[in-house]
């Protein structure tokens, strides 16, 4: 494993389209770093990138400070896991696990090839899968001799794009906490890459947030939902969404130069204070329910502990929780 | 009135149909191989009797013929010989012939599979590195070098004869195997660029990707990764190339004579006595279909296989 560095990254399509645009972050070896971002963003060319399958224009990739910028993808020595599982159709599942071990560069015997692959199959729940042929499993399945056929080596840095996005909700949530239980297990150094804030949230020991090919903030995931440093940034975490109304909506209780301010709904108390809305829907979820307030003819959503006995039409008492606003000024920047 | 058929299956009107139209279709593409087989099962004389006999005593004299040069001998001569040991040495005999020696339909026959295969082989090697190349690089005039190689089959490849002989016999490529083989893999090789590429083209690149990061150069991925999964493109691309180059008879007259004449100038040339010998000729076409038959039941499953591309997701 390795610590991997990439230093003012960029990448141009077609001669005019900037997809990554200066990208410069550290990965520390033995951490689990989440790219976070919408379609576009540039995580996927950022991966391919690192795994020598773009070749970038400007910039250094670097690992463990060696310069490995024009390597090829062999020399790299990174393991790969696409967003669509491409595991090898003509192969049974052992050999596709076997395939990176197999390869002219390693020669790795036989022997050690079995111990690995049954022991990683083991790790993943697939020991009884791998005689079938690749294309005779479920999507689950498919998904997890992927991230196998990365996990039977110790390479430089594990790739992962969006791997858990094509499996259904419960699977995902199993083998998201699966997939951090084998990074602590191994110490293994993992860059990967979501549009998934619960993913990023629940694995990443450090998130990075792109926007439009360039790095709009980099920090753990408390600093990251905590502090922000723009409404880009706070929109991408946090669910419900993080409220955004311009000052005059609040003028009544803060008074800022701020432009715009961000309310996370956990810090809109209902019930309490002295301000009143009305309640337009009403969203139990179980243990919390999401209200949606209409105030001064704006709607904002809050999140209420337990289940909230009100309706539609109803009027509401709430409070903010000022300490915890977020301001911001017009281009959507943070102030201190 | 069948309900429990579903929307999308054919109904019992339409099955029975395309069966109809199959056996018809059938029944009249099989007719003349039904009688070609079944003249290399006659003899000279039941081959051009008129009317011609439908049904008839099976005799093997034709594969004698064809596997055998004879001449005849007077009926003094032939009592003087040992009794004959083997049935066709009999069978000649009561020709009142004698074998004088092998002919030459095994030279021909292996000269046909030697070129056939070798250039079936190469032009679908060479085709699926042009294909990939094309489907995979950013290759400077892409399109316009895709069309000039299928514009090398817009006009009949005989068309080219006369330029083409001249050019063998300077080159020293007349009538030798290597110099069909080139020729047989130039004129397919366009088919099998063209083809490939379609198939290639379905193969997302992801494959070839993971595997390179895994640890293998471009080219071993192309040979692990994606010829396996072209087997569809290269069972079919091989069949086309194969039936031309087995088929192929106008550049066999011009080119070959001895060396490496294939079986189709042979076969029609094969003389009996007093004229062609019609079961000989039945025997040599008889024989001549069955590699080809071979060639294509073996890939057929490659074929029917089909499009299983299950494991990537789209």
């Amino acid at each position: 494993m390795a610590t991997v560095e990439l230093q003012g990254v960029t990448k141009i399509f077609d001669k005019t389209v900037k997809a990554l645009d200066q990208i410069s972050f550290t990965v520390q070896n033995g951490k689990f770093f989440v790219l976070l971002g919408p379609t576009g963003a540039g995580k996927t060319t950022t991966l391919r990138a690192i795994a020598g399958l773009e070749k970038i224009d400007h910039g250094k990739i670097l690992f463990d400070e060696e310069d490995v910028t024009t390597a090829q993808p062999a020399a790299r020595d990174t393991a790969f896991v696409f967003q669509q599982y491409s595991l090898y159709p003509h192969y049974k599942v052992y050999d596709n696990l076997a395939f990176p071990l197999r390869s002219p560069l390693r020669k790795v015997p036989e022997q050690e090839i079995n111990s690995k692959v049954t022991k990683i199959a083991e790790m993943l729940k697939i020991s009884s899968k791998l005689n079938n042929k690749a294309t005779e499993l479920s999507g689950g399945e498919m998904q997890r001799v992927a991230i196998g056929r990365a996990l039977v080596r110790e390479p430089n840095i594990y790739l992962m794009d969006e791997p858990l996005s094509s499996l259904d909700a419960k699977l995902r949530e199993s083998l998201r906490v699966e997939l951090k239980n084998i990074q602590l297990n191994l110490g293994a150094t993992i860059l990967y890459v979501t549009h998934d804030q619960a993913e990023a949230t629940t694995m990443a020991d450090q998130i990075g947030v792109l926007e439009n090919g360039k790095i709009a903030q980099i920090g753990s995931p408390e600093e990251i939902y905590n502090n922000p440093n723009s409404i880009y940034v706070a929109n991408r975490l946090g669910s419900p969404k993080i409220n955004i109304v311009k000052n005059s909506v609040l003028s009544s209780i803060i008074s800022t130069n701020a432009y715009q301010l961000g309310l996370r709904p956990e810090h809109i108390k209902l019930g309490q204070g002295d301000l009143s809305a009305s309640v337009k829907t009403v969203e139990a979820l179980g243990a919390e329910t999401v209200v949606e307030l209409e105030y001064n003819g704006i709607e904002m959503l809050c999140l209420y502990q337990g289940s909230f006995d009100g309706q539609r039409g109803d009027n509401i008492k709430f409070a903010i929780d000022q300490s915890k606003v977020l301001f911001f000024n017009e281009d959507g920047n943070k102030i201190l | 009135m069948d309900t429990s058929r579903s929307p999308l299956e054919p109904s019992g009107f339409s099955r029975k149909l395309a069966a109809t139209i199959i056996i018809v279709y059938m029944v009249v593409t099989l007719i003349p191989i039904t009688w070609i087989v079944a003249t290399s099962f006659k003899s000279v004389d039941s081959a051009i009797s008129y009317p011609p006999e439908v049904f008839f005593e099976p005799s093997l004299e034709g594969y004698v013929n064809l596997f055998t040069n004879r001449s005849r001998q007077p009926k003094e001569y032939l009592d003087s010989l040992p009794p004959p040991e083997t049935w066709y040495e009999e069978l000649v005999r009561s020709r009142e012939m004698v074998i004088t020696g092998p002919s030459k339909f095994i030279g021909r026959y292996s000269n046909s599979l030697i070129i056939g295969f070798g250039a079936t082989f190469l032009s679908v090697f060479l085709g699926a590195l042009a294909a990939y190349a094309f489907s995979r690089f950013k290759v400077p005039l892409k399109d316009d070098l895709m069309f000039f190689i299928l514009s090398t089959r817009m006009f009949p490849p005989i068309a080219v004869a006369v330029p083409i002989f001249i050019m063998y016999r300077k080159l020293g490529l007349g009538d030798t195997h290597l110099g069909m083989i080139i020729l047989y893999t130039v004129v397919n090789l366009s088919l099998a660029v063209w083809l490939l590429k379609g198939f290639m083209d379905e193969i997302p690149k992801e494959y070839e990707e993971a595997a390179m990061i895994d640890g293998y150069s471009r080219m071993q991925a192309f040979f692990k990764v994606v010829l396996p999964q072209a087997m569809t493109g290269i069972a079919a691309t091989a069949i086309f190339c194969m039936i031309f180059s087995w088929n192929e008879y106008a550049f066999a007259v011009l080119l070959t004579q001895f060396n490496a004449q294939t079986a189709p100038p042979f076969i029609p040339t094969i003389i009996g006595e007093g004229g062609l010998d019609w079961p000989a000729i039945g025997a040599g076409t008889t024989l001549f279909l069955i590699p080809v038959m071979i060639f294509t039941v073996v890939l057929r499953k490659h074929l029917l296989r089909g499009i299983t591309f299950g494991a990537v997701r789209k």
